[in-house]
């Protein structure tokens, strides 16, 4: 059967974009081909590793395994949105700092599922961390920086959030 | 003859709305036709070339085949809810804990987003001979490549098995067994309701099948029955790694209960056989007794009755043995 | 006391990971890019007859299509880039490119193929019996100097092997030291076990992906590979062009374990194709693909036996590994395995004998403690077996055995840089509270039994004679520029911080040149081999003092007397006796380029690599260039030692193990980078307990298909299975061969976790030892209820 391309109108990191796809393509085909963003990884193609992961309607989501279709009319977040104009995302320096990221691969996959913990809590719990990253698979860092990363981009939210509400 | 891995064929694909909608066209495009729910069993299947539908029928935008609702009596709950729907429902939380715990057993975080209580029981056999795109008897060919002797059959089937000996995939098709649950299952022409214990069936019915659901077919909805609300309930899953697997063996069972009495049981066992095996044997012996260590022991040793190991499974008989012992013994 | 060293810092290429920016070789996109899929082997061993393209040419879309009689052939037991005679299932024997990667897959659906399919084996033991099935059509065993050989044992070496035990027919390796008989003789117990270690994946995140394009007669490749400069010479002999005619860029890697430590026949692919087609070439790497070419740990069938005194030293220990070496002979890990017992365990007498064969399964490689790791995952529990005997506690037993300075290694008796086992051992052991938790190892809670236990393991872990290159602008940056590449551990970056340490600089005014060879990059050792902490703190080391030597010299020159009379504080240099005298480092690099010479990099030491003296003529007169070999001399092997200390619960009815607390010790000199040791500690942990319970191949032993090529079915360890907090700590004393006391640590950290969770199961289950890995868990659940194995005891496929 010939490939027939369509349009597909996806709200990609606040931007509504236009991009030529065939039907058949997966959402993660379209951001990395279609759209050119390729933060969020192919590790495995099936469902299986977590690196492709992007934030569908504030879920994490297997970008490799969903019709590109079915993202259509919905508000998709990459490892590119993360940031907002104000800086990076909290979660992004606390990688930095504790060196949470070592290849590198798995991270952009990571860090959307642990946004997603942190808009639910600020405070996760070990437990809580592990339990919302374990669809992400990683090689090198044996996951104990991760822990600690999510944990204090966690801290700076909160006092973040109190200084806010102080401000007001 | 290549062997092809992780590139999808094109496919035409089909968004229908309502389920009228979606059984025209899967009476439309008849054996051609692909039912797509969450998207992780059809997706290893596409990619590698294995199952080659033309038309793919998404049920994602069908609103009506979502979302658990309050029954006369129990749940309704739609084909389509995903698994994180339904290990979040207040009441399945508080009154079919059975149910979130099978849920929550599946996969990953990612997976019970987009992953649906219709497809997790809907879902193919994992038996990786059968995955691998082999000629097996359940894909149209002579016969059974994981019941052969040197086979590498550690994952497969110590009881119901028929030339195919691959077993059910799933985290929640047992759940369902022991709540009776019940499932309804559409036709263009007809509707029908199955209890889940007949829902799944083996290759000595169709080999080429794990379910009652035929070309046309569409599950819609699966109903739990307010009978075993709030029951005793046990749920354990043996696998090689915490996240991301398929059971070895799991156990899900029902119990009503006076103190350590029990007055009856529904205890289903799945990963031992190609659908979730209810063990009546070991409900009979159970149902009236008060339980001690003995009647766990013994429990866990009916329950494997006429089990035939493979080569590589012999571990599955203790296992199955131990756990339904542990079920049992949970009562206490 | 060192401004930069010992302290933690943030990477400069952590940030492009944590926003997307960093790109990998899948994520290079260029005008015109052509996708490329490989049609690879469906049989173990077949010989393509024929084959007809003419459908898939004519498929609209599709460029071109390359075969393997466009390609140099690799001699002897090698993986081919394309191959008419494939030795393995998911070998690549042609490759489409077209204008999309679903065009280049229908098209290799369209082309006919024709097979012979021939003889093939998937267990050594099998292969050596007489009249055994070969791997190759030349033979079976890859004997040194002879390459591919048939080699087989007589019917009288199976039969004078004991019911399970491993027959030792001829070896090909053999090695002695030490009056072994003595050795023996001398031991009041002794053991003589078989044991076999399965083949695992290395399960890189990123799979093998590369891109490449053709420019200018040179041929641009976008890898993915641990290594930078080391890649380059072995890449253009798959390319067929002159190293000088590679710009490689590999700036980012998504984790390889030692399978992408060197050039890799299938990075070459993309270079072809892009030479026949005139386009560039993309060809990502599915992860089914990555199973069947990414390579493996090669799996041993051993028999070891070991000689214990009354106090459990070691006296003797004789030890035969068959190596399962897959389709193209593995790696040297037998030998690895061998010369670790020899310094782990210092045995007063030593015999090893090896033999490594070839089945058609896929390629084996070096992965992360290659060899060393599958004998500490063999022998650790073997070392509980005897303790328990003798009545020895589990630390004194290894610690009585441990290496010191004065210890030898291997063969040839070589002398090692430093040895601290014994301090790890205590070090752990207090910190870990080992004689506390040991009282309370063996309780049961109903069906759960908790253990303690620990476990060692060790690595080779530092080279020399590398060169060292880094350059100061006239705008006082100082650019460190290096080629090991980037597999990311951050040791490119921590091993760059010595030059700037030496150099006294703000962190903040360097930069690290690194990741594409057109910056300029020296030649550099491979970023593997735990070496980079030894290696390439000395290279950076030897670069800046040229750069201290030529500093002083130009201010000498500027402002008279001699270099010795002159400092450097503040990035400037002066004059000791006159500190007004001071020259800034920006105004000494300008200063270079007036100068010339080798000021500038006009000229450069004789004895450096062609490679560097490349990079230095593509950096004249761009500031001052500190070039230099490492020529400091290097006196013996530098051993990289770890302990892991491990607190587990064993279910005995699931067969299911929790680990409840870990804490990894390591010897590996002064700790150059805490953050990044402490990384390596855990992450190479969390590996040990994937390879010592879960992960392995496993192939149909009638057809030869491999079972294992998804994640799920081979089973890398998840969040759920890891504890969430671990505990490391290290010796940090200094190597004295290193001019900052560092040597390596990547690969031991590894193996000792798994040789301690090995331990820690048998201690649960009262003494059961599997003599096998990955100890999986029907196994536990069959020992336990006291039924027999469905494998038998030299089976090295299992499940």
């Amino acid at each position: 059967m010939p490939a027939v391309t369509q349009i597909v109108r996806l709200t990609v990191n606040g931007d509504l974009r236009e991009v030529g796809v065939p039907m058949h393509f997966t959402l993660l085909e379209a951001l990395r081909y279609g759209l050119g963003l390729t933060g969020s990884k192919q590790g495995c193609d099936k469902g299986d590793c977590g690196a492709c992961t992007v934030i569908l309607d504030g879920r994490p989501t297997l970008s490799c395994i969903t019709p590109v279709f079915e993202a259509e009319g919905h508000a998709i977040v990459t490892v590119e949105g993360l940031a907002d104009v104000e800086g990076p995302h909290p979660l992004q320096d606390a990688f930095d700092l504790h060196g949470a990221a070592q290849c590198g691969f798995c991270t952009p996959g990571i860090l959307c599922s642990a946004a997603v913990l942190l808009e639910k809590t600020t405070s996760p719990s070990r437990t809580e961390i592990k339990e919302a990253l374990s669809g992400n698979l990683c090689r090198c860092t044996g996951y104990s920086k991760i822990y600690d990363a999510v944990a204090s981009a966690g801290q700076r939210l909160q006092v973040e959030a109190q200084l806010g509400e102080s401000g007001r | 003859m290549a062997i092809i891995r992780d590139m999808i064929p094109a496919f035409e694909l089909f968004q229908p709305t309502t389920v009228e909608d979606a059984l025209v066209l899967l009476a439309e495009h008849g054996q051609g036709a692909w039912v797509l729910a969450g998207g992780l069993d059809s997706y290893d299947w596409f990619k590698d070339r294995i199952k080659r539908p033309e038309a793919v029928i998404d049920l994602g935008g069908i609103d009506e085949l979502t979302g658990i609702s309050d029954a006369q009596d129990g749940l309704e709950i739609g084909a389509m809810t995903t698994l994180t729907e339904i290990v979040r429902h207040e009441r399945v939380r508080s009154e079919y804990t059975l149910l979130a715990d099978a849920a929550e057993h599946v996969a990953t975080p990612q997976i019970r987003n987009q992953g649906t209580l219709g497809g997790n029981i809907s879902q193919d056999t994992r038996c990786w001979y059968y995955r691998s795109g082999w000629p097996c008897y359940r894909a149209g060919g002579n016969t059974c490549y994981a019941a052969a002797p040197q086979a590498m059959n550690r994952e497969h089937a110590i009881m119901g098995t028929s030339r195919c000996v691959a077993v059910s995939p799933s985290d929640t098709a047992h759940a369902l067994v022991a709540l009776d649950a019940k499932m309804i299952v559409r036709g263009r022409r007809s509707s029908n309701v199955y209890d889940a214990e007949d829902f799944f069936i083996g290759p000595a019915t169709d080999i080429t099948r794990m379910t009652v659901l035929e070309s046309g077919d569409l599950l819609t909805q699966i109903n739990i029955p307010g009978e075993w609300a709030n029951a005793h309930f046990y749920y354990e899953k043996v696998r090689d790694r915490g996240s991301w697997d398929f059971q070895l063996v799991s156990v899900a069972a029902a119990f009503k209960t006076s103190g350590n009495t029990i007055d009856d049981a529904r205890i289903v066992v799945n990963g031992v056989a190609p659908f979730p095996v209810r063990l009546d044997a070991v409900e009979r012996l159970v149902r009236g007794t008060s339980v001690d260590e003995a009647v766990a022991i013994e429990a866990g040793e009916i329950a494997i009755q006429g089990s035939h190991a493979l080569k590589y499974n012999e571990y599955k008989q203790p296992m199955m043995s131990n756990l339904v012992r542990r079920a049992v013994r949970s009562v206490a | 006391m060192p401004e930069l060293l010992g302290k933690d810092f943030t990477p400069p290429d952590i940030r492009g990971k944590v926003t997307g920016a960093a790109k990998y070789a899948e994520d290079f996109r260029m005008d015109g890019l052509l996708y490329c899929r490989l049609l690879t082997s469906p049989m173990p061993h077949a010989r393509v007859l024929n084959i007809d393209l003419s459908k898939a040419l004519g498929m609209e879309g599709v460029v071109d299509i390359l075969t393997a009689d466009e390609v140099p052939e690799q001699p002897g037991a090698a993986t081919n880039i394309l191959t008419n005679e494939p030795h393995f299932v998911g070998e690549p024997i042609l490759a489409v490119a077209a204008v999309d990667e679903t065009i280049a897959q229908n098209a290799i659906e369209a082309i006919k193929l024709d097979f012979e399919p021939l003889p093939f084996c998937v267990d050594p033991l099998e292969s050596l019996r007489p009249g055994g099935p070969n791997a190759y059509l030349e033979g079976n065993a890859v004997v040194p100097r002879q390459g591919v050989q048939e080699f087989k044992w007589t019917a009288e070496d199976f039969e004078a092997a004991g019911e399970g035990e491993l027959p030792m027919g001829e070896p090909t390796a053999e090695w002695s030291y030490g009056d072994l008989e003595a050795g023996f003789s001398e031991a009041v117990f002794t053991l003589d076990e078989t044991f076999v270690t399965a083949s695992n994946s290395h399960h890189s995140m990123e799979p093998r992906t590369a891109l490449a394009y053709w420019e200018n007669g040179k041929c641009h490749v976008r890898g993915s590979t641990q290594s930078q400069s080391f890649v380059v010479p072995g890449l253009a002999n798959y390319i067929g062009i002159e190293p000088e005619n590679v710009v490689y860029v590999a700036e980012y890697c998504g984790g390889g374990f030692g399978s992408k430590g060197s050039a890799y026949p299938t990075m070459a692919i993309p270079a072809h194709m892009s030479r026949k087609t005139g386009r560039p070439v993309l060809m990502r790497i599915s992860r089914a693909e990555e199973y069947f070419l990414g390579s493996a740990r090669p799996g041993f069938q051993g028999r070891i036996k070991m000689g214990f005194r009354e106090d459990g030293r070691i006296s003797a220990v004789d030890l035969y590994i068959v190596q399962e070496s897959g389709s193209n002979g593995g790696g040297g890990d037998m030998g690895a395995a061998a010369s670790s017992v020899s310094i782990v365990y210092t045995p007063l007498a030593m015999r090893y004998r090896g033999i490594s064969v070839l089945t058609n399964t896929p390629p084996r490689g070096a992965q992360r403690g290659p060899g060393q790791n599958q004998i500490a995952m063999a022998v650790e529990p073997l070392l509980d077996k005897a303790a328990r005997q003798l009545g020895i506690d589990l630390v004194a037993i290894r610690r009585i055995n441990a290496p010191t300075n004065d210890s030898r290694y291997g063969a040839n008796r070589q002398p090692v840089t430093s040895a601290h086992l014994r301090d790890a051992l205590d070090i752990g052991a207090e910190q870990f509270a080992w004689q506390e938790r040991r009282a309370r190892s063996g309780q049961r809670d109903g069906s759960k039994i908790r253990a303690v236990a620990v476990g060692q393991a060790f690595h080779s872990a530092g080279s020399s004679g590398y060169d060292g290159l880094v350059r100061i602008t006239p705008d006082g940056i100082l650019h460190i520029h290096s080629g090991v590449g980037n597999l990311g551990t951050y040791s490119y970056a921590s091993t760059s911080r010595v030059a700037a340490e030496v150099l006294k600089y703000d962190w903040d005014n360097c930069e690290i040149a690194r990741g594409d060879s057109s910056l300029g990059l020296p030649w550099n050792l491979g970023q593997f081999g735990s070496n980079t902490s030894f290696t390439m703190t000395r290279t950076n080391y030897a670069a800046a003092m040229d750069t201290l030597s030529k500093l002083k010299e130009i201010a000498a020159m500027e402002f008279g007397g001699s270099a010795e009379d002159y400092d450097i504080s503040g990035e400037s240099v002066f004059n000791r006796s006159n500190p007004s005298r001071r020259m800034s480092y920006a105004r000494a690099a300008q200063r270079a380029i007036e100068l010339g010479g080798a000021y500038s990099g006009h000229t450069v030491p004789d004895d450096i690599n062609p490679m560097t003296a490349r990079a230095v003529a593509g950096l004249v007169d761009t500031g001052l260039i500190g070039v230099a070999r490492d020529n400091m001399g290097q006196r013996g092997m530098v051993p990289a030692l770890a302990v892991g200390f491990i607190e587990i619960e064993l279910d005995v009815e699931t067969g299911k193990v929790e680990i409840l607390d870990y804490l990894g010790v390591a010897d590996c000199g002064t700790v150059n980078h805490p953050q990044g040791l402490a990384t390596q500690i855990k992450g190479g942990a969390v590996m040990g307990f994937g390879m010592a319970c879960t992960e392995r191949l496993i192939y149909d032993n009638v057809w030869g298909l491999p079972g294992s090529v998804g994640f799920y079915q081979a089973k890398p360890p998840s969040y759920l299975d890891v504890p969430s907090e671990m505990g490391w700590a290290a010796v940090n004393i200094a190597d004295p061969q290193n001019p900052v006391g560092s040597k390596g640590i990547g690969e031991p950290v590894m193996g000792c976790s798994a040789a301690a969770l090995l331990c820690a199961i048998s201690e649960a289950l009262g003494g059961h030892y599997f003599n096998r890995t990955p100890v999986v868990i029907d196994m536990i659940v069959n020992a336990h209820s006291g039924q027999p194995q469905s494998h038998t005891p030299l089976q090295v496929n299992t499940q």
